[in-house]
């Protein structure tokens, strides 16, 4: 139901990535961040979130799920989780 | 936003009737929780809740009564990193629906002019508009 009625996309080009580095923000603070870029950017760009919030390891796949948007991986570091998000509609 | 909300957005109601930071932070993290869910949230911001409001800095203040914690509260909210709860309120009014009413019975007892307070709050409202304007909200908070 989501990603049929976006723009075309070119399936050659590889997505753009975009890092935000949240780490020391408190919660919800990364997820705040999260909203805002994927309100900015276009359909199909690939967001870098990383978050030292505990709190995001369940709030930023939940709210995907609600928003419709991809959760690629999460992928934890040392001291913080790295979150791979590809925006999928407008 | 794909969520089955096109129509009418899931809604959250506050009153809120302390100043202390302490208070403040969770209020305005539950805002931008819930406005970064999806849902519209209205606040009516009455008397300590409305004075929080008034323009101009402010400095933390920590409720008393926690002792040791306390004193270690008000050193971290003094800490340049310290998030301020106006930031978290306007961050979450530019990513949706955030309407704050000031209490009229608030405004006439405590002797406050419209002018005094933050932008962010966008009208002076009766207790029945806002019963009125948040009869359906399926979350309500009392803080």
């Amino acid at each position: 139901m989501t990603g049929s009625d976006g723009p075309p996309t070119t399936p050659t080009a590889p997505p753009t990535r975009m890092v935000v580095d949240a780490r020391g923000s408190w919660c919800p603070g990364p997820l705040m961040e999260l909203v805002r870029v994927i309100k900015e950017e276009p359909v199909g760009t690939e967001f870098e979130l990383l978050s030292s919030d505990e709190g995001s390891r369940k709030d930023i796949p939940i709210w995907l799920n609600k928003a419709g948007h991809q959760l690629v991986e999460l992928r934890p570091d040392s001291g913080f989780d790295r979150f791979i998000v590809r925006k999928t509609h407008e | 936003m794909s969520s089955p909300s096109t129509s009418s957005p899931e809604q959250m109601a506050i009153v809120l009737t302390e100043s202390a930071t302490d208070k403040l932070l969770p209020f305005a993290t539950l805002v931008s929780g819930a406005i970064a869910m999806g849902f519209r949230v209205d606040v009516f911001a009455s008397y300590w809740g409305l004075s929080a409001f008034r323009k101009g800095p402010s400095a933390p203040v920590v409720s008393p009564g926690h002792g040791e914690l306390g004193a270690r509260l008000e050193r971290s909210l003094t800490t340049p990193k310290a998030p301020s709860w106006r930031g978290i309120l306007e961050m979450a009014k530019s990513l949706g629906e955030l309407h704050i009413y000031a209490c009229s019975q608030s405004m006439e007892i405590l002797g406050f002019q419209k002018e005094e307070l933050d932008p962010l709050v966008e009208s002076v409202t009766g207790v029945a508009t806002f019963i009125d304007t948040t009869r359906s909200a399926q979350i309500t908070y009392f803080i």
